[in-house]
């Protein structure tokens, strides 16, 4: 028999997600994702001028404004044929690095964790630790309240299998308390150079505004002693023991496993990236070649036509059906689903985020420290590199992706050089063109830029993370990366699909992003 | 009283004294804070937004966010926080609008009026869900530029039809205690000082004809900026990285009201002009404008505005 399982909001990501899905005898035969919001600030760029783009593109996504900041302003870049100066790049690292630390944690800790450790196990807790004790009391008089909704934001949640190990339980719970605080610390470290988090000003074609002192190097220096710790202790540990207690995980959500990842973290030439840029398709890696991606929209609520193989730049519009239309479409078994338009690499469904740029560094034999830590975990914890594209391969790919940005940023941070401006100014391109590439926590994220005889934008285009991983069906019929996932998972109980929002969760989608 | 319960009350004091409250409260008020029994009830929902405000909100920093959900407020549901998952949150909501009244509506992001669908969750547009939910409440917060004054979401281009929180009040003839909290995103000392406002005092600090605190949005950028010296010497920088006013390159500081320049960003770590950038003017009506940071003497920048 045939069951139709929809979860709608999809809460704990970013932005308004639905998914539906169709199971049969327990497994899921079928999967549709939609992104649910739509702002339309791509073309509504055109007659800003190309420097706005940097500080409304940020604004796309509250959770990864560093990215966009940073690709618009490497867009920028390429259309000027600018470098920043090394300390122009050692500050946008540093922003940039410690904004990746903090949306891993809050990822780790504020989305996902709850969905496989068990908050009820509080309950039980019997120590001197304060931040518990108050949880634990306060569940205790939630639960004996008459309340209609005792204990919100932490129950209702969905009955299922969560970790029965009690001291993982808690001290996993510790740490999710312990990880807002230093989230918070991480937001000042990137608003001493970047002036705010979420979305700082500084980044600009040309470098960074800031310049660096030696007090704020020094303050740097002092709050990333506590988030090293943590990242490297409390962290490293919750996911690693996360990953044992629940291994079946390494099998769900695997997906079509095609890897796509853009250069990222460069040293202060602004080459020799930490992380390289390529595709695995089949378990085979290949250098980037970003000529080979297309969008897709016959799926997606536009009208605009061509529909399909549409290259980047080569379209000024971007028409939305309207509520009549759409209620049409929806109606339709065949029709259009989602905001999201469907971006292809020749042809290909990819994967981005954590995993493409681990698996593909890995295979570029580029970054030494990658090939070794993914070395020791494999042996570790029994695993190979096919392993990865999978619920609990990609909170592992997170933690290396962490550990290896926080050893980039203390070697950033000890060449910065005090007092120098890291900004180089130019007039804004006229008739140019530029793309800027780069990863955002979630994955690869770019932007292209034409600007007008008079330096204002002629036309922009996004091709975001989110959108490679949530996207609808392309022209071919074939779903998108997490709707593949989705497909073939067995699950308990239909009322309460864990199975299915770990996968999609495991993804961290930002459908803000996605559809912008 | 216990000890924890006192220790969290001081932090919430420094927030007061920090927002420059003091004078509204007095400590011995603020022991006799609510029990979990007369806790203020807040929903919170994402219109056509970033989610930068809730993030901000979580790095509130004198008082734990654990410590807000468990002493401070009962957030019935937050999209970013709540284990509630699909169906369970619908049940919340339409709880919310059957049985249940009274609770703060906190909205984050625009509301798309031509374009309903722009904006959905559970299959409903946030339209229905702000016309059924806002009548039940006894005040909403619209947190951020885009609830507050149009912001991203309304920019010129843009073709959703993006209301305010205001103005879709307004459009539905919903009368309701507003609070508009602008800057790009939310700052979390605001929203904390208007909850407690309301929370002790049963009713909200002085607005302005914006719906903004007067407290915080009365003055400019620019009168209390590190530079308004050198402005009126007209010391002006000619490029990044000069000392003196950034006016000739961009900044919107004096047509902005925010109070950046007292309290700064993330714990006062550092504010965008400090930072060497023109203020953007985040917090204005008038935000994105059409060029932010540009070089010295750009003549286009004398006439910027898109027509309005
Ligand atoms: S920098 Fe901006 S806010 Fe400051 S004085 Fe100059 S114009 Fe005013
Ligand atoms: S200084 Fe201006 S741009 Fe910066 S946060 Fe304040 S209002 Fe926004």
């Amino acid at each position: 028999m045939m069951t139709r399982c929809v979860v709608d909001p999809m809460t704990r990501i970013e932005g308004h997600l639905r998914f539906v899905t169709h199971i049969e005898n327990q497994v899921v035969i079928d999967a549709q994702c939609s992104a649910d919001m739509f702002r339309g600030i791509e073309k509504a760029l055109i007659g800003y001028d190309a420097r706005v783009a940097q500080q409304v593109t940020q604004r796309i996504c509250g959770v990864c404004p560093y990215g966009h900041a940073e690709a618009a302003a490497l867009a920028l870049e390429h259309a000027m044929n600018l470098r920043p100066n090394a300390n122009g790049q050692r500050l946008r690292n540093l922003i940039v690095g410690s904004y990746h630390l903090q949306d891993y944690l809050l990822h780790f800790y504020a989305l996902c964790a709850l969905d496989f450790i068990d908050i009820t196990a509080v309950l039980h807790y019997q120590g001197q630790d304060a931040g518990l004790l108050t949880v634990r009391d306060w569940v205790k008089q939630e639960m004996a309240s008459a309340k209609v909704f005792p204990a919100a934001p932490f129950l209702p949640r969905y009955e299922a299998a969560y970790c029965h190990d009690p001291t993982l339980n808690l001290s996993a719970i510790r740490h999710y308390l312990e990880a807002l605080p230093i989230m918070a610390t991480l937001h000042r470290m990137v608003a001493l150079f970047g002036a705010k988090a979420p979305h700082p000003v500084t980044i600009e074609a040309g470098g960074v505004t800031t310049i660096p002192s030696l007090d704020s190097i020094i303050q740097f220096r002092t709050w990333l002693i506590p988030v090293a710790a943590f990242i490297r202790g409390a962290f490293r540990d919750d996911v690693t023991a996360v990953a044992q207690a629940f291994r079946p995980y390494f099998a769900e959500g695997r997906g079509a496993g095609h890897l796509l990842s853009y250069p990222f973290f460069p040293d202060a030439t602004g080459a020799n990236h930490a992380f390289a840029g390529g595709a695995t398709l089949n378990g085979q890696y290949q250098p980037l070649d970003i000529n080979k991606i297309t969008e897709d929209s016959v799926r997606s609520y536009y009208s605009d036509q061509p529909d399909r193989h549409v290259k980047p730049l080569s379209s000024r519009h971007l028409t939305p059906i309207d509520w009549a239309q759409f209620n049409h479409e929806r109606a339709q078994p065949n029709g259009k689903y989602s905001w999201a338009r469907a971006p292809r690499y020749g042809g290909a469904v990819m994967e981005v985020g954590p995993v493409a740029r681990i698996v593909n560094t890995y295979h570029a034999g580029i970054n030494p420290a990658v090939t070794s830590l993914v070395n020791q975990y494999n042996q570790a914890l029994g695993l190979t590199l096919a392993d990865y594209p999978s619920v609990m391969g990609r909170h592992l790919a997170r933690l290396f992706n962490a550990l290896l940005i926080l050893d980039r940023l203390e070697q950033d941070l000890e060449a910065l050089v005090p007092d120098q401006l890291g900004f180089i100014e130019q007039p804004v391109p006229r008739n140019a063109q530029g793309v800027g590439l780069t990863e955002a926590t979630r994955g690869a994220l770019a932007h292209w830029i034409a600007t007008d005889d008079q330096g204002y934008i002629q036309n922009y285009e996004l091709i975001v993370p989110t959108t490679w991983n949530i996207s609808p069906r392309d022209a071919s019929n074939q779903p998108g990366a997490v709707e593949q996932m989705l497909i073939g998972t067995r699950i308990q109980n239909s009322a309460a699909p864990i199975e299915l929002t770990r996968i999609v969760r495991s993804t961290d989608p930002c459908i803000a992003c996605s559809v912008h | 009283m216990n000890s924890k319960r006192r220790q969290f009350i001081q932090r919430l004091w420094q927030i007061i004294v920090a927002a420059g409250a003091a004078q509204l409260f007095n400590f011995e008020e603020l022991l006799a804070a609510p029990t979990a029994v007369n806790r203020p009830r807040l929903l919170w929902l994402h219109g056509t937004s970033c989610s930068g405000c809730s993030t901000a909100f979580l790095d509130i920093e004198q008082v734990s966010i654990v410590e807000i959900l468990t002493q401070f407020v009962d957030v019935i549901f937050h999209p970013d926080l709540s284990l509630a998952t699909g169906e369970q949150v619908i049940h919340i909501l339409d709880h919310l609008t059957h049985h249940e009244d009274g609770f703060i509506l906190v909205l984050e992001g625009g509301i798309p009026i031509k374009y309903p669908h722009a904006c959905l969750m559970g299959e409903r547009p946030m339209t229905d869900w702000i016309t059924q939910l806002a009548p039940r409440a006894s005040m909403l917060i619209a947190a951020g530029t885009c609830a507050a004054l149009g912001g991203i979401p309304k920019m010129n281009g843009t073709v959703t039809g993006s209301m305010t929180l205001r103005e879709f009040l307004q459009y539905k003839n919903i009368n309701k205690p507003l609070v508009a909290l602008p800057n790009c995103p939310m700052k979390p000392e605001h929203i904390v000082y208007v909850l407690l406002h309301q929370l002790k005092l049963g009713q909200l600090p002085e607005l302005d004809e914006l719906a903004r605190p007067i407290k915080f949005f009365e003055r400019t950028i620019h009168e209390r900026c590190i530079y308004y010296a050198d402005f009126q010497e007209r010391r002006y920088a000619e490029r990044i990285g000069d000392p003196g006013c950034l006016l000739k390159l961009g900044c919107q500081g004096p047509v902005t009201h925010n109070d950046c320049m007292r309290f700064g960003h993330n714990h006062n770590t550092n504010t965008c002009i400090r930072s060497g950038h023109p203020c953007i003017g985040c917090a204005s009506e008038r935000f994105p404008r059409q060029i932010m940071l540009h070089r010295y003497g750009d003549r286009r920048a004398i006439h910027n505005e898109f027509d309005a």
